[in-house]
């Protein structure tokens, strides 16, 4: 018998709890995992697609903790260090040279006794004693923080830590949809879900109770009865004639028409809704009813919600007579959907961009911007995106709180009445509670440039949506009989994040860039643009560095890495496209493989029988 | 229904399942209750069977349409031990490796075991999938044919194995259909 040796023994030994350890480890940290029984539990009883949503909630929860904690280390930190002198450091005040004195001023009103519903006013719309606190841009008009051994430059980490959360919400997204993406790629197929797949992995072995079977069997049969009938109408509209054709796309420009006329509508309402709002908030408390302050505060989110609850009706609708097939219809319905509720914030912002930069008199010159009507504007248009978020909120709560129980209650007591037997239960959609959050999330992003402390606030607002929509999801809906797939919603929400992600970039680029930063407040007084702290470290740097840096900013760098970047990606392109080729002729190879196959073994049967009747 | 005798599982025996199987350790202890819960009184747990009734009506397989196939495919002699429990939840547990689960999800959907899934094992599993009583024949031969026009690369009318591999590794939700992680705990 042979024995092991001693060095053999010990190495298997040593692998052998080194992978206990591993799956020890592995399993602290699916305990750490945030809300796991819930989830489960949703995915036992609701199926796949809706568990993928609260998984995404529980994503962009996260995602919201991390670009809080790089705000809280970079900008935060410091301030609190110095403010409660924990360590020994002092802020450093630059006084503003070349501008001004009168760019400088900044009425702060701070009144002895606040009445509570001023008090509350005040908290729903930022204004009064949450104006000069760490919620708003405007706090921080710190130029520096000076420690022992160096000097903590606040606006460049203000800058930097803007580009970083952003860079990280763009890498975090695209990692976790790489994985869609990917299944995308491999798919050769036009359509979009193959049939392979709805057969094989049409059932989902973690069903445990009876109900959500016979749902589940009654959703496959949905789905590949819809799949069959979209195939049939792909082939209709494959042999159509030549006037019909010309008839349906003159019919869908028309309808396009009357999409785009119904968007721009919205944004002019929501334009002039912003306009009459700002130009109205300066009026005295006292002179107006509780309700008609409020109302004023608050009316470009109204008229967002509004506009967003009306139009994908309108598009449904409309989509109808555009005769598409039915999952066609269905993804470009929720696009325009998409599109609508991210730019409505953008249609808001911009507005917001132009009150601030048009000015009737001599101040614009003199300080860039409408000194008069918005001394510290970025504190300003913090306050909007706080009412935003703040309302969007309140909206989700009311709404759960006032429709859906009320639903619940009158469908399980009242099902006598015809009229509540045919409303019926509620459903949960799926792609409506997705715009709603992504529409929050975008909200943040843009917002905390202009409020730091706004991501805090998000993760809070979608904790408290997690435990809302789950109670509303287990008391009042019943599950759909039309079921998205997780593997297609994993890839859509990510998807109508990232469009989130990108219109949130634009206008924070262009009030960076383009819009002279307050000189009253906040961390950019002694620059023009708040981007103009880059050149200005830049210029500090030792030469040779400086050089390095012009240099690869210059056009003698960038059109040429352009060209090549082009070069690349035209390569990986044909390298695709000859990759497509060759699977072809291999599935062509393996049909020949098998004739052959099939060939020789008659060939084979053919030469036994006569063998055997030679025999005979 | 009779307990076995309650014998708690042998650190040594934890540790073996632990590193044969997928399945981690509160998994492995958790079918271990179920599986005492169910076997016949007087037993000892390593030696005692279970028919396939009796695993059919466990939580996990008691409204899965494929039940029989699953429990002709793991038991052996039609009659589970407690390792071919263990084994089942293994290829079904989480951790377990594509290859595995495609390997068991063949000879599962392979109805008629003749090693390949033909028309007839597909028409089988899609009546076993809708469960209806009024199925219209042009509905299944057209879903059979599509089923057939994506994934029989070699034109022969049924998939081999290495087919239905092929295409189940295109496909996106398989891993995470072809799991079951309760057991009854």
């Amino acid at each position: 018998m042979k024995y092991l040796s001693e060095w053999d023994q010990w190495k298997r030994y040593s692998s052998k709890s080194w992978k206990r350890f591993i799956e020890k480890a592995r399993e602290m940290t699916t305990h750490l995992e945030l809300w796991r029984e819930d989830i489960r539990s949703i995915e036992g009883k609701f199926g796949t697609g809706i568990q993928s949503y609260f998984s995404f909630l529980r994503f962009l929860v996260l995602l919201n903790l991390v670009i809080f904690l790089i705000i809280f280390m970079v900008i935060l930190l410091p301030v609190l260090l110095t403010r409660y002198k924990i360590t020994n450091s002092s802020f450093i005040l630059i006084p503003s040279q070349d501008v001004d004195i009168q760019c400088t001023v900044y009425p702060i009103s701070s009144s002895g006794l606040i009445y509570f519903y001023s008090y509350v006013i005040d908290l729903l719309s930022g204004t009064g004693f949450l104006e000069d606190t760490y919620l708003f841009y405007g706090h921080y008009t710190i130029d520096g923080v000076k420690f022992q051994n160096f000097t903590y430059d606040l606006p460049l980490a203000y800058l930097l830590s803007t580009i970083a959360y952003l860079a990280l919400s763009l890498v975090w997204i695209v990692k976790r949809s790489v994985e869609g993406f990917k299944i995308n790629l491999i798919r050769s197929e036009e359509h979009f879900q193959s049939y392979c797949n709805k057969v094989f992995a049409g059932w989902d072995f973690c069903i445990t109770n009876r109900s959500m079977a016979d749902l589940k069997h009654s959703s496959l049969r949905y789905e590949l009865r819809a799949d069959l009938e979209e195939e049939r109408i792909r082939q209709k509209i494959a042999e159509r004639t030549s006037e019909e054709t010309i008839r349906i796309y003159s019919l869908r420009l028309f309808l396009n028409c009357i999409v785009l006329a119904v968007l721009a509508a919205c944004f002019y309402a929501i334009y002039k809704a912003t306009i009459f709002s700002q130009e109205h908030m300066k009026k005295e408390i006292d002179k107006m009813v509780f309700g008609e302050n409020l109302l004023i505060l608050y009316l470009p989110s109204i008229v967002i919600t509004l506009a967003n609850f009306i139009t994908p009706i309108i598009f449904a609708k409309i989509i109808h007579y555009e005769d598409y097939s039915p999952g066609f219809e269905i993804r470009l319905t929720i696009l325009r959907c998409v599109f609508m509720r991210l730019a409505t914030i953008c249609v808001l912002v911009f507005t917001l961009g132009s009150k601030i930069t048009s000015c009737d008199n001599y101040l614009c010159e003199l300080c860039g911007y409408n000194q008069k009507l918005y001394p510290c504007w970025e504190t300003q248009v913090g306050q909007e995106m706080y009412k935003l978020m703040i309302f969007d909120l309140i909206i989700i709560l009311a709404v759960t709180l006032f429709v859906d129980f009320p639903r619940k209650i009158l469908v399980t007591y009242c099902s006598s009445w015809k009229l509540f037997q045919c409303w019926g239960e509620q459903e949960f959609a799926i792609p409506d509670n997705v715009l709603g959050i992504v529409y929050g999330q975008t909200i943040c992003w843009i917002g905390a440039f202009f409020s730091p402390l706004l991501p805090a606030i998000a993760t809070l607002k979608f904790i408290i949506i997690f435990y809302v929509k789950e109670i509303s999801l287990l008391y009042t809906c019943r599950p759909s009989p039309r079921q998205f797939r997780a593997s297609n919603s994993n890839f859509f929400f990510l998807l109508v994040l990232l469009i989130g992600l990108c219109l949130a970039i634009i206008p924070l680029t262009i009030s960076m860039a383009r819009i002279p930063s307050s000189k009253a407040c906040g961390p950019f007084t002694n620059f023009n643009t708040t981007w103009e702290v880059v050149p200005k470290t830049v210029s500090t740097f030792p030469n040779s560095l400086q050089t390095l840096v012009y240099g690869i900013t210059s056009e003698a760098f960038a059109v040429p890495f352009f060209m090549i970047i082009c070069l690349i990606m035209f390569y990986f392109i044909a390298l695709a496209g000859a990759h497509k080729r060759v699977v072809v002729q291999l599935r062509e190879q393996l049909n020949l493989e098998s004739r052959d196959k099939r060939y020789l073994i008659q060939k084979l049967t053919e030469a036994q029988r006569d063998l055997r009747n030679r025999l005979d | 229904m009779g307990q076995c005798l309650r014998y708690q599982m042998h650190w040594e025996d934890l540790e073996e399942y632990q590193a044969l199987t997928f399945l981690t350790r509160n998994e492995i202890l958790c079918i271990h209750d179920s599986f005492l819960k169910l076997c016949p009184p007087g037993k000892y747990y390593k030696e005692a069977t279970l028919t396939v009734d009796q695993v059919s009506s466990l939580p996990a397989l008691r409204v899965n349409p494929f039940r029989d196939r699953i429990c002709r495919v793991f038991s052996h002699n039609n009659v589970f031990s407690f390792e071919d429990v263990l084994g089942m939840a293994s290829v079904f547990s989480e951790q377990a490796c594509p290859s595995l689960k495609i390997e068991y999800a063949f000879r599962i959907y392979d109805f008629n075991e003749n090693g390949f899934i033909d028309e007839e094992d597909l028409q089988r599993i899609i009546l076993r999938l809708l469960n209806s009583d009024d199925m219209s024949e042009d509905l299944l031969t057209d879903l059979t044919s599509h089923v057939l026009n994506e994934s029989d690369l070699d034109n022969d009318n049924m998939l081999s194995f290495s087919e239905f591999e092929h295409a189940m590794a295109k496909s996106p939700d398989f891993m995470n259909s072809f799991r079951i992680h309760f057991w009854g705990c």
